[in-house]
């Protein structure tokens, strides 16, 4: 069991003045299995009413709009979270099981489409069919192929954008944890197993110290649904465990964009964002 | 035998079922006047003491009256008169009874079919509708569960498209339930033929329709956010540029309210403004004109200018009602229609009223089979176009449309719906050549507002000009008839209203101007010819060129 | 009402009297030019194109070119078919708020609008157009409710007459010919015969020009259009009863000023440089315009919204 305490700032910087935006942040933690939010709070300067609601997805989301003249816009996110996630057995279903669950459950089938993010290439799909070929149950071929795909990108920041495609971190072979996130969401949905797209944060250190703040970055991982979901951590190779604080769900990146809105009357804007991560107890 | 008759051409089509001629039975005595349907009786029997000249000089007064008003439509950079037919079609008082009945039926259960998608989703548990169904129909918006519209209703505004087939039945064709339009011609062309064919509606009880604005204003008023005592009603319109802005000014106006574009509005607080001449006014409801993708750009289209930003949150928070509610797409979907029947049974526990055109769903195992090798029989859809759009008739598409259009559905069979050829009902219709059939459909429009659907009697009668076609969309040249519901209601035969003779004559200054008479030398035979032909004499004094 | 809706029928109202203004002021140069063949036509033709609006003028110009451009070519701001088509489309976007009949008469003059007038019908072409724009006018006065509509309506009636008879006014000095008399100029208002009546018969060039300038009873003076600028500024903005000043909004105080300048100065003094005079006046009524935007219709430019995420 861990109490974090996560701050998340992201800060636009326009050329020119906006005269009127109109936003929406995803970038408070929900309260979800294993994970409790003890207290969390957005400020958004120019300050302006919020409006919190929950998406289909049931991320908690802040609508916020700045109707004044203004040259800066800045959100941060700050909230104490208890993650407690014990090591749990997972449910295995079998393939047949799967596929009839799905078929009477939107909420699973549509975890089961590609987007125009995730779409594999044809080697990716490949890759997913021969693990899957194997005898191995929905749960093992899940992490083989999370697995394999991992083996084959190397983490590279800043070879990829905020708006790549599965496709071209693929044809790269590099990326980072958005972009690994999506190719396995690409090939797990390729083999019929349902798998969705997860935002949040993750604590740098394997054995954090309480009372230290460290650097950190939004981090992205996967769930899959073998029976029941999983969380899966492609990037570092590792099941969700206590230093991971989940906020947001969805089918891909534009699901879950922290900050995603629309401004009027400036030029152009430049984004600078900052997390950071300290152990409480 | 009447002379605009005398070369009425019936179905030359041998190969199938003949189509159904609304006018004229196909059996029955030798005599034209024989054949003649009842409903049919008095307009036939008005029609036959008239010659081709005459009744094409009243539909020539008809255009002109359209043309004034700017009841018009674009053509090739040219303003037309919209195209209105001068013969009327009938619907008799039975008939529109089962109409009636079954339209509002299905706005019914799509109603609750819509509650149920973006909310419990029964209906995919239950196994009546499969679950991929929903979830990949592009009109299902996630951005939309979670908006509890007032009063529970998203349909404020149906328009149910009908056919009848070879045996005269009537069939749903499509659902329309996004923004619904074409009501405007129902009302005008109501209008301008109470002065084409004046004899007529004295001697037969046809249904108004002019009641149409005041239901749908009061539907929109009674869907206002909780607690609004005097709502703010505006009708959203894209903008002058829109093929349907003519719609938007004439709901307003009669209506009474103001007609908004996007840049009128802003949000701001959780509430919606308009943009007045003495400050921002709050907006409670709007009867939108704009398709979903455009109506917010925070949540959808980043680039439109037609919506507002921050308006579906202000909707979710319960302070703005919007009409018809976003995504109810999902409903029209043509993969959706299918399953209607049954959802008619699953949600409402009846039958349907008005049965479905026979629908293959490409998906199905061993339908695209089928469908690819009998094309040449079959109209095939894509399942999110409206209006005839993307639509393809197999016995009238080139070889190289079927090859373009076999590799479209096999790459995507969720995407598409076959349907047989269906020889759409005929109707006479003027044309260049005289009086012939024409094949037509019909779009009742309901309104629905507090608890009850109203179902506005007429409709939109289209009509496709060209011989043997059998696609009705304005869009693809079609033209329209008024729609006359015959026969009163019980409880609704009309009260002659007598004027009481006035004694009191209006005063005169006494013989100023002895000798005249007022309008001496103007005779009004062709009253109605006069704004034409005092266009025409301006042009031609002006020596107009161009 | 919408602010948007009430932009429109300002300038429905002033583009109505723009043609109706520029078809008397053609009418009786193009009659003129006839009349006198000037040695300089040229010059003559760029005077009245440059009192009407047009800056670019090419090659040596004619009266027939001047009559096409300011009367019948639709892409031409300062003519009369732009302005009918430009009046229509504003009656179209206050489609739900002007009479069925108003919207009407705008709609069937911009259809009936010819490509190209003879120049020996020129004459029945402005007759027309005049006649529509009355037509208008009488329709508006009695289908309007006597509310915001018809108030911004009459403000810019008013305000384009001002600026049209100040036009007129400044061809009195056109280059290159003799210039309109005075009686012609009255002529063209229809103002002839009311200040024979209002002079006893006896006009003089100064009493015609005060005629024109400053009667306080003939409706097309400027004095008389800026009043009824003026009413329509105070009707939709009651000076409050706390003003000491008596003076609400900026339209206002910018059209007073106008007035006054050509009140409180004696004729002469004005007719010494009336073109001078008559900028003055389109000045004033282009900035009470101006006024009346920011203060009625502000930023109603399409905002572009653009996407950004993080």
């Amino acid at each position: 069991m861990k109490r974090l305490r996560v701050r998340h700032e992201a800060r636009f910087t326009y050329q020119g003045n906006a005269n009127a935006s109109y936003n929406e942040a995803r970038m408070l933690p929900r309260d979800c299995s294993g994970q409790q939010v003890l207290s969390s709070s957005l400020t958004i300067t120019p300050h302006g009413p919020q409006f919190p609601y929950r998406d289909y997805w049931g991320t908690p989301v802040v609508g916020f709009e700045v109707l004044i003249p203004h040259s800066e816009l800045c959100v941060i996110a700050e909230s104490l979270v208890e993650v407690n996630r014990p090591l749990r057995l997972a449910t295995r279903a079998s393939w047949v099981e799967m596929r009839h669950e799905a078929e009477a459950r939107c909420r699973l089938l549509e975890h089961m489409d590609q987007t125009a993010r995730t779409d594999p290439t044809e080697e990716v799909a490949e890759l997913a069919r021969d693990i899957a070929a194997s005898p191995r149950d929905p749960f093992d071929t899940a992490q083989a192929i999370c697995e394999a795909i991992r083996d084959r990108i190397e983490y590279v920041p800043g070879v990829t954008g905020v708006g790549s495609t599965a496709k071209e971190a693929w044809v790269k072979g590099k990326g980072v944890c958005q972009d690994i996130t999506h190719i396995a969401l690409g090939a797990l949905r390729a083999v019929g197993i349902p798998a969705r797209y997860v935002s949040g944060y993750l604590h740098p250190e394997e054995q954090p110290e309480v009372g230290l703040t460290a650097q950190a970055e939004s981090h992205a991982w996967l769930e899959w649904h073998s029976g029941s979901w999983m969380g899966f951590d492609p990037t570092n190779r590792i099941p969700v465990g206590d230093r991971h604080v989940l906020v947001a769900r969805g089918r891909d990146y534009d699901d879950i964009a922290p900050v995603k809105g629309v401004y009027a009357g400036a030029e152009a804007t430049e984004l600078w964002v900052d997390v950071k991560i300290t152990r409480e107890s | 035998m009447s002379q605009l008759f005398a070369n009425y051409g019936r179905s030359t089509d041998t190969g199938r079922t003949p189509a159904w001629d609304e006018m004229f039975a196909a059996t029955g005595g030798g005599n034209e006047a024989e054949q003649v349907r009842p409903g049919y009786a008095d307009l036939y029997e008005a029609l036959s003491h008239m010659s081709q000249e005459e009744l094409r000089g009243r539909a020539d007064a008809l255009a002109s009256s359209y043309l004034a008003q700017g009841v018009t439509f674009d053509f090739a950079g040219e303003e037309r008169p919209f195209p209105l037919d001068a013969i009327p079609r009938i619907v008799e008082a039975s008939d529109w009874a089962r109409i009636e009945a079954g339209v509002a039926q299905r706005v019914r259960a799509l109603e609750a079919f819509l509650a149920d998608v973006y909310g419990r989703q029964d209906a995919v548990r239950d196994g009546v509708i499969p679950a991929h169904v929903i979830v990949s129909a592009p009109g299902f918006l996630r951005q939309a569960a979670g908006i509890e519209p007032a009063g529970g209703v998203r349909v404020h505004v149906a328009g149910i498209d009908l056919i009848r087939d070879q045996h005269g039945d009537w069939r749903v064709l499509e659902d329309n339930v996004r923004v619904p339009s074409g009501v405007s011609y129902v009302i005008s062309n109501r209008e301008v033929m109470a002065q084409t064919l004046p004899e007529l509606f004295a001697r037969m009880s046809i249904r108004q329709v002019t009641d149409y604005p005041r239901k749908l204003a009061a539907a929109l008023r009674a869907s206002a956010p909780p607690g609004v005592e005097e709502p703010t009603v505006v009708v959203l319109t894209p903008g002058v540029f829109n093929s349907a802005y003519f719609e938007h000014t004439l709901l307003a106006r009669l209506m009474g309210v103001e007609l908004v574009e996007g840049r009128d509005l802003f949000c701001s607080g959780g509430f919606i403004w308009m943009r007045t001449t003495s400050g921002p006014q709050k907006v409670d409801v709007i009867y939108r004109r704009v398709d979903d993708d455009f109506l917010d750009p925070l949540q959808f289209r980043a680039d439109s200018v037609l919506g507002a930003p921050g308006l579906l949150n202000v909707a979710r928070a319960g302070n703005v009602t919007i009409a018809n509610a976003i995504g109810n797409g999902v409903a029209d979907d043509k993969l959706v229609y299918t399953y209607v029947p049954d959802l008619i049974r699953y949600f409402l526990h009846e039958e349907p009223v008005l049965p479905n055109v026979e629908t293959w769903r490409l998906e199905d195992p061993g339908s695209l089979d089928y469908v690819l090798k009998n094309v040449r029989d079959l109209v095939v859809k894509p399942v999110d176009g409206s209006g005839g759009k993307g639509l393809v008739v197999g016995d009238r598409a080139t070889p190289e449309q079927l090859e373009a259009l076999k590799e479209k559905v096999s790459a995507n069979p969720r995407g598409w719906i076959a349907q047989p050829i269906i020889q759409l009902s005929t109707i006479p219709t003027l044309v260049e050549g005289g009086m012939a059939p024409r094949h037509s459909d019909l779009r009742p429009f309901a309104v629905s507002g507090d608890g009850d659907v109203w179902v506005l009697p007429g409709g939109l009668t289209r009509v496709a000009l060209p011989e043997g076609q059998l696609v009705v969309n304005s869009s693809q040249g079609g033209g329209s008839k008024d729609t006359w519901v015959v026969g009163t209601r019980a409880g609704e035969a009309p009260t002659p209203v007598v004027p009481q003779p006035s004694t009191r004559y209006p005063q005169a200054q006494g013989s100023i101007h002895p000798g005249h008479q007022l309008g001496q030398g103007d005779t009004f035979d062709d009253d109605d010819n006069r704004l034409r032909q005092q266009i025409e004499h301006q042009q031609q004094s002006l020596g107009k060129e161009a | 009402m919408l602010s948007r809706v009430a932009e429109s029928l300002f300038w429905m109202g002033r583009y109505m009297e723009r043609a109706d203004g520029t078809a008397r002021i053609l009418d009786i140069h193009l009659q003129l030019m006839l009349e006198y063949p000037s040695a300089d036509e040229d010059a003559a033709c760029r005077s009245l194109l440059s009192i009407m609006g047009v800056t670019d003028m090419t090659g040596p110009l004619t009266s027939a070119d001047v009559a096409t451009r300011l009367a019948t070519d639709k892409t031409e701001p300062a003519s009369i078919a732009y302005s009918l088509v430009a009046a229509r489309e504003n009656g179209r976007r206050a489609r739900e708020i002007i009479s069925t009949e108003l919207w009407e008469c705008f709609n069937t003059t911009s259809i009936a609008l010819p490509g190209s007038v003879a120049p020996e019908r020129h004459h029945g072409f402005f007759a027309w157009v005049k006649e529509r724009s009355a037509m208008a006018a009488g329709i508006a006065y009695t289908t309007m409710n006597r509310d915001e509509p018809y108030q911004f309506f009459m403000l810019g009636q008013g305000l384009e007459r001002a600026d049209m008879t100040a036009r007129l006014l400044a061809t009195r000095d056109l280059a290159g010919t003799g210039g309109a008399s005075w009686t012609t100029l009255l002529r063209s208002c229809g103002a002839y015969e009311a200040c024979l009546r209002a002079y006893r018969g006896k006009p003089t060039a100064e009493r015609a020009a005060e005629f024109l300038l400053l009667d306080q009873y003939f409706p097309r003076s400027i004095r008389f259009s800026v009043n009824r600028a003026l009413n329509a500024v105070h009707q939709l903005d009651p000076v409050p009863v706390s003003s000491r000043t008596g003076v609400a909004t900026g339209a206002e105080w910018i059209l007073g000023q106008a007035i006054s300048r050509l009140q409180y100065q004696p004729i002469e003094d004005v007719l010494a440089d009336l073109p001078e005079a008559m900028d003055k006046v389109q000045e004033s009524t282009s900035a009470a315009s101006d006024a009346i935007k920011e203060r009625y219709f502000p930023a109603l430019t399409l905002p572009v919204w653009m996407g950004e995420a993080a």
